[in-house]
């Protein structure tokens, strides 16, 4: 993984759940910019996947399978948060798709050590 | 307050939401880890593995519970995730050697940032606020 790009995601993905449960605590429903904000963080995310898919197949270890699994999920997971947190009235629909930041910096993390333990190995 | 007549909430609206993402998102993580540990190395240890599997299981129940509206169902997986989560966490510390490779629930869910310990006290909460509620 390129180590700028990853940090950069990691960043992007703790803002936007930082944004997020602000405005969970002010009550906020699920707009526009919410939208924006996942848009931003999807863009991080396929970034690394696209690094993924040019740099793994060189890499010595095998961890490939797990790395990508990973990565998709982190992918999926604020898309289908968006989903499931727009059609709620209370404060916690944006307070759910703020949580699935705090997901995505976690699997990112996963895949992180993927990368340094099973794939950037020797 | 609200006295607008709007359709009666539903047990998966409001803070319910966030618990269903994070159990969905639990029992598949957990689910496929223990699928992939099973399948490659279930000899390695097998308590872990098994207990890893009945954790995605019971998130799984617990997940489609409270989508459904089925309080009681829910209340069940979440009381018993709480008390796996409890034991399970207790032995691993008594008895290490039976936990060569981490659970979901071993050393009460260290391995996964203690959402696994934390996520069960929150299910708890809510649903007996919902109960409450009416």
């Amino acid at each position: 993984m390129i180590d700028w790009l990853y940090l950069a995601a990691q960043a992007a993905a703790l803002a936007m759940s930082a944004w997020f449960f602000v405005d969970t605590a002010r009550s906020q429903r699920v707009g526009r910019r919410h939208f924006a904000g996942v848009g931003v963080l999807e863009v991080f995310v396929l970034a690394q996947l696209v690094a993924g898919i040019a740099i793994v197949p060189g890499e010595p270890g095998g961890g490939a399978g797990l790395f990508f699994s990973y990565l998709v999920t982190a992918l999926l997971v604020p898309v289908a948060a968006c989903f499931w947190g727009s059609i709620d009235r209370s404060r916690w629909g944006i307070g759910t798709v703020a949580a699935s930041g705090l997901i995505v910096a976690a699997l990112l993390l996963r895949v992180h050590q993927i990368w340094e333990f099973q794939i950037h190995v020797g | 307050m609200s006295a607008e007549p709007e359709a009666r909430r539903r047990l998966a609206d409001g803070f319910g939401r966030l618990i269903v993402l994070v159990y969905i998102v639990f029992a598949v993580s957990a689910g496929a880890r223990a699928g992939y540990q099973v399948a490659t190395k279930f000899s390695h240890a097998p308590l872990s593995f098994t207990l890893s599997a009945v954790a995605a299981a019971i998130y799984l129940v617990a997940a489609v519970a409270i989508i459904r509206g089925a309080a009681r169902t829910a209340l069940a997986a979440v009381g018993v995730e709480l008390v796996g989560v409890v034991a399970v966490g207790a032995l691993s510390f008594a008895d290490p050697d039976w936990f060569p490779e981490p659970s979901v629930w071993s050393h009460f869910g260290s391995g996964y940032g203690y959402v696994p310990l934390v996520l069960p006290v929150a299910g708890l909460l809510y649903l007996l606020k919902r109960r409450r509620e009416g």
